[in-house]
């Protein structure tokens, strides 16, 4: 079931839990480009930043929902919210518990360079990647580059094999 | 005296409305001139831009003519900007080999982040991509 929340609290944009596919990335990118209401450079990012993130649970998710499709469908969530000085972007997904590690290194790498090293760092990670790699790493890297704020990662475990992951950062509004 | 004229079929692959997030393809043998427009986020890349990488690796190795490449696009994420690169290495070998390479990286002003996307493309390739703002 597609079920979406619009307006879950007052500073909630979008709310979304489900599996997420290439079809409803692209449907709910759509929406966020015609009516979120801000400065063009700002839904700019936010269409990009979410693309990244969403494909991230579509691809990963530990947990996979079957459709007629062979590929990416996993099950987890996103949302966006509209607070006072920028839009929060998140979504979560079930990981994997060896992953877990690998991920909070990941993303403590991207919050510790500047943008320079960043794209020095994307350069590299994109250079090594073979065709066929999707790029999680390279994703978290280029949502350092598009907001340049900090990632804001939460792991709790869920069971003795997964847990569960959110991740949320900021566009700023100005 | 035989006269060995090559030709090559051209790559066309037209925008799917449903699926906005691939790029119409518009590759053209007789002129040289290719262009990507739209949006670039499918899932599996490599398997949309396989054909692309080979129809261009062909017409460079084979036809030795001017290229252009003209990129319209107004968004692309970063398993697609793998795939970009790939493209312009063809490219690079190709203008190292003799040949007349252009790129046109057609931009919107309103977005921040393209002029830096360009840069490292150009870093990572060595060559000059020229900046077009989108009308």
């Amino acid at each position: 079931m597609i079920m979406f929340q619009i307006n879950q609290s007052e500073e909630n944009i979008i709310y979304y839990h489900g599996p997420i596919n290439i079809d409803l990335v692209s449907f709910a990118s759509n929406y966020i480009k015609k009516y979120i209401l801000a400065e063009a450079l700002f839904i700019g990012k936010i269409h990009k930043v979410f693309i990244e993130l969403t494909q991230n649970v579509s691809y990963y998710s530990a947990r996979q929902y079957n459709t007629s499709r062979s590929f990416g469908s996993g099950i987890g969530w996103f949302r966006i919210d509209d607070k006072k000085d920028h839009f929060a972007i998140s979504t979560g997904n079930t990981i994997l518990k060896e992953h877990g590690s690998v991920l909070e290194k990941n993303c403590m790498e991207i919050n510790s360079l500047d943008e320079e090293d960043l794209r020095e760092l994307k350069r590299i990670t994109r250079n090594q990647s073979g065709k066929r790699d999707i790029g999680a790493h390279i994703g978290l890297i280029q949502m350092g580059l598009i907001t340049g704020n900090l990632l804001s990662m939460n792991i709790e475990p869920q069971d003795e094999k997964y847990s569960s992951f959110s991740i949320t950062t900021k566009v700023n509004k100005c | 005296m035989t006269l060995n004229i090559k030709r090559m079929k051209n790559l066309i692959i037209d925008a799917i409305p449903d699926s906005p997030y691939y790029p119409e393809v518009n590759f053209n043998s007789e002129t040289g001139v290719c262009e990507l427009v739209g949006e670039s986020y499918m899932e599996e890349a490599y398997k949309y831009y396989t054909p692309i990488l080979d129809w261009l690796k062909e017409y460079t190795l084979e036809m030795k003519k001017p290229i252009t490449l003209n990129l319209r696009l107004t968004y692309f994420n970063t398993n697609s900007s793998r795939l970009l690169l790939d493209m312009l290495d063809v490219l690079k070998k190709s203008q190292e080999a003799g040949n007349n390479v252009e790129i046109n990286w057609f931009y919107e002003e309103d977005d921040p982040d393209v002029k830096d996307e360009v840069e490292d493309f150009e870093i990572e390739t060595g060559l000059q991509i020229k900046m077009v703002p989108m009308e």
